[in-house]
């Protein structure tokens, strides 16, 4: 049996196809977390810092925050009742421990102690294992200057997007 | 469909920005000052520095000593677009934008509310500097 055109064009079809199939799939490290509708969460929640991805902390935590928004880590962030009721409905099904949650969020929501409801991202256990390899020199750099402003170096976050390929280390 | 429909006006109703100019929003902060306002007593106030608030001292604290360039928040350091106007032309067009960051970052700052004084000269400053 010799090598037809048909065999030929069959063998590139399915390696086409196999490389589509492999390009186009959910890779295990996609480090993307839906974000809220609109812009009242980034307008509201990423003006003085990174718009969080709801998906970073329990819905316990995001209840604890939003009901002592006058005492937000030493500054009073307090909203109006209309937008406080339109950012605790948006945020609160993309907690880390919504039914609806990813396996990346479920990795999260599982360091995090069920009776705990932390309030820094920046202090769960996935933060500090995805963060080991960033020298303790880097945190300070002047446009850096601390891990709550991931925005530094994670250049889609208002996208939810922390995908290791996107950062970009400010000198 | 007709309720889609209507929750698409009502969400684009509800997100309409309110497009004025920075003049129009000083001439607004001017009025509600009893009619003044000075770029002047403006910079005093944007670059004086106080004892009584949180961690930013000044309003350059965070918006450095020049209004054309980006700043930086004190705390958690995002990087800050420029405030003035002929920075950033987005600033100063909204006026609830500009009444929720005066209350705020005056807060912040000064431990207290300001003026609607303080609120017009500042403004007046921001629009005179080129």
């Amino acid at each position: 049996m010799g090598v037809t055109i048909r065999s030929l064009f069959l063998l590139i079809l399915g390696v086409g196809l196999m490389a589509f199939w492999i390009g186009s799939g959910r890779a295990d490290g996609d480090a993307v977390l839906p974000m809220p509708a609109g812009k009242l969460y980034l307008n509201e929640c990423g003006g003085c810092h990174t718009a969080y991805a709801p998906g970073f902390l329990p819905a316990r935590s995001w209840k604890k925050m939003l009901g002592d928004l006058a005492n937000h880590f030493g500054e009073d962030a307090s909203l109006d009742d209309a937008q406080l009721g339109a950012i605790e409905k948006a945020i609160l099904p993309l907690a880390a421990d919504t039914p609806s949650a990813t396996l990346l969020m479920r990795r999260i929501a599982s360091g995090i102690g069920p009776t705990e409801a932390p309030q820094r991202i920046s202090g769960s256990p996935y933060f500090k294992y995805m963060h080991d390899e960033v020298p303790s020199s880097f945190w300070k750099r002047a446009k850096i200057g601390s891990p709550a402003n991931c925005a530094a170096c994670h250049t889609r976050t208002s996208e939810g997007r922390y995908f290791e390929r996107e950062v970009s280390i400010p000198k | 469909m007709t309720r889609a429909i209507l929750l698409g006006l009502l969400l684009a109703a509800s997100t309409a920005a309110r497009a004025d100019t920075p003049q129009q929003v000083l001439d607004m902060l001017s009025q509600q000052a009893g009619g003044s306002a000075s770029a002047v007593r403006g910079e005093k106030l944007f670059r004086a520095k106080s004892t009584g608030g949180g961690e930013a001292a000044s309003c350059t604290s965070c918006h450095t000593d020049d209004a054309r360039a980006r700043g930086q928040h004190v705390k958690t350091h995002k990087e800050i677009e420029p405030l003035a106007p002929v920075a950033n032309k987005e600033r100063f067009t909204d006026p609830a934008k500009v009444e929720k960051w005066f209350k705020r970052n005056c807060m912040e700052v000064l431990a207290r509310a300001c003026t609607p004084q303080e609120k017009a000269d500042f403004t007046a400053y921001m629009l005179s500097v080129r």
